[in-house]
């Protein structure tokens, strides 16, 4: 009986849970939930989603043409959504709509933007648009430019995005929302270029990326360090973009708004489904490992000699929780996030599931890095849109002030503020969904969110504050800070005492003069000795920077500066390799 | 005669490259922004397309129906029949500074370096090399040389003789260069506003810079700098907290001249070449001001909640439509 049951479960991880059938009715679902607006708040997202289900067509094809005759904005957010309705007309609106799309491109001046995304979203539709009306020359195009011209510049700049990103890494790394209008574009090129080679390039771009998601997905949840999360979701860890792929693609969570829109274009671009081997690299937290990564900041224009710096990412995966940090500093403007606890939860959807700590630095020497805004104005241009930006209280960016060591399960973030610094503290953040709390008399404080148990020892003396979404902040107004961090899951430790009992007898030793310094021996009987400014020692040995991988771990390898990825589950192994554009799967030995 | 005056007048035309920011937020339509022109009527047109990032423009004097205008995606070149086209590629952005020199020699700064063409945009070529930082955000061509260029940098003033094959510091080591004017009275007389370095004079072409006696930002940042066309010693500069700065000894010593405006932060100034003492001021996000007496009184122009980044009086035969 009992080898029965074992085969069964076997046989049921073995299995493709989410079949092709699944993912095409998540995608019509969705897709689905985009088309059925009323006729007059259809945008063009709504316009495409009924031209991809051919059903309600005329009414938006009437929509479609109000709006082409207005007032056009949007930039490369326009640019999308009309490469996608172009590819999805597939011979359903009039030749007159054609004619007015094909001007509207004339008519309106779409700006390049000045990230990453913006770029990639910008030259995919100019390509495929290009491609779409091949023999225009410059006075067809708001830029002047030929198609020809248009084509190639398009072409130039996406090989060259490929290359950096599968050799250094994505600047906008693991975004959670963001990782939308990646996996769109990508869709669009994988589905509707003609050129056969950026066609697969594509294909394989939409690997890559998933892959890195995959590996970090935590039943769902996009965890890890992000180069840009959001003032809610850095808090609320379901409620972004990166939840609706996550549902779309591996089945994971549930329906989500959906927020963003992206997921549904991926849809409506025959944005494909993962090979398996990544749906159960997202799916499998039968045990825990530690998954490396590399990345680059985004380019820097000024105070630094390289245009890109580097990311050293950990993090450390179970089924009930993630711990995940990068190694500190600004890497990244404005909606950064550097390290953190978090937690599976049965429905995450409004919980807060995570806790963390940061500097709330704001400042022109990080925005004047990494933008072209003016000495004077920058601060206040950002947080028009950025609201939480110039807060003290904010939860959300980078520091140059902190620096972050992390062993397994276990984190020491430290801070060396110096004096006169704007928002002379520290906060950390314990949410409003935390099950027990308590503060210890031996300093450490001790939570349990969901399944997991959580030890916090402060540094220096803090007072609790509260928040207007609930939970409460630890307000540190110390300039020599820092916390020590350490995760367990209640399997380990099924009471608060045992758990308490555990961590109090761990080796603890710190001082905050002249650097904060901490020497902890953590729960996995690892030594982490740290002192801010210094590379991090694990059992008496520096953190290998030199040699950090692209991606690493039981799932995903890669060798930084090298265009090639290995992804391993189940006693398969599936290679991207980008040199030679090729993708090559096949049957190992070995349990895994 | 009152029309014939008027024509008289009438010999250039005010452009000032600005975008409309007061109330807008990321995500909503675009205000008017791009190019503004006055007309003579007073009133202003935003010319061509919407654009939300245009910092400077040039164009040459045999042909100043062609503007070239440093922009957020590029160098837009704007005919004389209005048509817009964008003369750089991927590899170029965010620029901030473009200059023409003589003989179809072109060159800007953007994020990344600088760049020059010597057949009006056509093609390019690197200058930056041999600069120790790159951030590209002022740039002028000698209008007598076009093989000397000054450029600035994050880490002072540079100067190439040799057409931005090779570089020497001119001055101002340390402080982000913002913009580098050169007189139109004298070739070899040439200022430079810092970021909080005060303003630098070089009265040997460009070849070295000095600051003047006394920082008239007080440490603030300068952004822009005017040469009044009609008098030689009459120069203005401006700021944020200093607002707008006007010496009548050329550079050697500055008056704030602020009464009448509605704050003292202030991204570019410039005088009208057709109307001694008549002086512009882009004041942030308030309105373009005009002064008729160099700034002494103001009175508001146009371009309300506006950010004007470059004004520039275009020989009324050329200039954007």
């Amino acid at each position: 009986m009992k080898r029965a049951v074992a085969l069964a479960l076997l046989a049921a991880l073995m299995a493709p849970a989410s079949s092709a059938q699944g993912y095409d009715q998540r995608r019509r679902q969705l897709i689905g939930k985009i088309a059925r607006v009323p006729d007059e708040k259809m945008g063009y997202g709504h316009i495409a989603a009924r031209l991809w289900l051919r059903e309600g067509v005329p009414a938006a094809e009437k929509r479609l043409r109000e709006l082409l005759e207005g007032d056009i904005s949007g930039d490369m957010f326009w640019m999308f959504p009309m490469t996608a309705i172009a590819y999805l007309d597939r011979g359903q609106l009039s030749d007159s709509t054609r004619a007015l799309m094909r001007k509207s491109w004339k008519r309106y001046y779409p700006f390049r933007g000045d990230t990453e995304n913006h770029w990639l979203l910008y030259y995919t539709s100019l390509y495929l648009m290009a491609q779409m009306w091949p023999d225009l020359d410059g006075e067809g195009w708001f830029n002047g430019k030929s198609s020809k011209e248009n084509m190639e510049e398009a072409r130039r700049w996406i090989d060259s995005w490929v290359r950096l990103t599968t050799t250094k890494g994505q600047g906008e790394y693991d975004c959670t929302h963001y990782i939308g209008v990646y996996l769109l574009p990508l869709a669009y090129l994988a589905a509707w270029a003609e050129d056969p080679r950026l066609k697969k390039q594509a294909a394989m771009m939409i690997e890559w990326v998933t892959a890195d998601f995959a590996a970090e997905s935590l039943d769902g949840i996009y965890v890890g360090a992000h180069a840009r999360t959001d003032d809610r979701q850095v808090v609320e860890k379901w409620a972004g973009v990166s939840s609706d792929f996550a549902w779309l693609l591996f089945g994971q969570g549930k329906e989500t708004p959906p927020f963003g829109g992206y997921a549904p274009f991926y849809a409506m671009a025959d944005g494909p489904e993962p090979p398996e081997i990544l749906r159960r690299i997202a799916t499998d937290r039968s045990r825990p490992y530690t998954h490396y990564e590399k990345k680059r900041t985004r380019n820097r224009w000024r105070f630094h000699d390289e245009l890109h710096g580097p990311v050293y990412k950990t993090t450390y995966m179970t089924k009930d929780y993630a711990v995940s940090s990068d190694q500190g500093g600004v890497l990244q403007p404005v909606q950064q996030h550097s390290w953190d606890v978090t937690w599976r939860l049965e429905d995450p959807a409004g919980r807060h599931n995570t806790l963390f700590s940061l500097h709330p630095y704001s400042g022109m020497v990080e925005l004047e890095a990494y933008f072209t805004f003016s000495p004077d104005f920058g601060t206040e241009a950002v947080w028009r849109s950025k609201t939480t930006y110039d807060s003290p209280d904010k939860l959300l960016g980078g520091s140059p002030y902190e620096r972050i060591a992390q062993s397994e399960d276990a984190v020491i973030a430290l801070y060396d503020i110096p004096a006169g610094t704007r928002f002379p503290h520290i906060n950390g953040f314990f949410p409003k969904d935390l099950e027990e709390f308590e503060e210890d008399s031996s300093g450490w404080i001790f939570v349990r969110g969901g399944r997991t148990r959580i030890a916090w020892r402060p540094l220096a003396p803090y007072v609790w504050k509260p928040m207007a979404g609930g939970g409460r902040r630890l307000f540190s107004p110390h300039l020599k800070n820092g916390a020590v961090v350490q995760a367990a899951s209640i399997d380990e430790f099924p009471t608060a005492e045992s758990f308490r009992k555990a961590v109090r007898a761990l080796k603890l030793e710190f001082s905050l003069e002249p650097r904060p310094r901490v020497v902890f021996r953590t729960l996995r009987g690892k030594l982490m000795e740290f002192t801010h400014g210094e590379a991090p020692r694990i059992d008496g040995k520096p953190l290998d920077y030199a040699n950090w991988p692209a991606f690493g771990c039981p799932f995903l390898n890669a060798r930084a500066g090298e265009p090639r990825l290995e992804m391993t589950h189940g006693g398969v192994r599936r290679v991207l390799d980008f040199r030679t554009l090729t993708v090559k799967e096949e049957k190992i030995a070995g349990p895994r | 005669m009152a029309a014939l005056a008027m024509c008289a007048q009438a010999e250039h035309r005010l452009h000032a490259l600005g975008v409309t920011t007061k109330g807008w937020v990321v995500g909503a339509p675009l205000l008017p922004g791009g190019v503004f022109i006055r007309q003579s009527s007073g009133q202003w047109v935003n010319a061509g397309y919407r654009h939300p990032l245009l910092t400077a423009l040039a164009w040459f004097p045999d042909a100043p129906g062609t503007l070239y205008v440093a922009a957020g995606d590029g160098v837009i070149r704007i005919d004389a029949a209005g048509r817009w086209r964008v003369l750089t590629d991927e590899t170029v952005t965010e620029l901030q500074d473009i200059s023409a020199g003589s003989g179809g020699v072109l060159a800007f700064g953007h994020t990344a370096g600088f760049r020059l063409s010597e057949d009006r945009g056509r093609t390019w070529r690197e200058i930056s090399g041999g600069l120790p930082r790159r951030y590209g955000k002022a740039i002028r061509i000698d209008r007598t040389n076009s093989r000397k260029i000054v450029v600035g940098t994050e880490n002072g003033l540079y100067v190439s003789t040799d057409g931005g094959r090779s570089w020497r510091l001119a001055g101002a080591a340390g402080f982000q260069a913002m913009r580098i004017e050169q007189s139109p009275h004298d070739a070899s007389f040439w200022l430079a506003a810092t970021q909080k370095g005060g303003v630098f004079r070089s009265t040997d072409g460009g070849l070295t810079f000095e600051a003047t006696p006394r920082d008239p930002a007080a440490g603030r940042n300068l952004y822009d700098i005017a040469f009044d066309p009609a008098d030689a010693r009459r120069i203005a500069v401006c700021g944020w907290g200093p607002g707008v700065l006007v010496s009548e000894d050329g550079g050697l010593t500055w008056n704030a001249r602020n009464q009448g405006l509605p704050r003292p932060d202030v991204w570019s100034v410039a005088f009208d070449p057709d109307k001694p003492g008549r002086l512009y001021a882009g004041v942030h996000e308030e309105a373009l001001y005009v002064s008729e007496d160099a700034g002494k009184t103001w009175r508001v122009e146009g371009l309300p909640g506006s950010i004007v980044l470059k004004m520039a009086f275009v020989p009324a035969t050329g200039g954007a439509r």
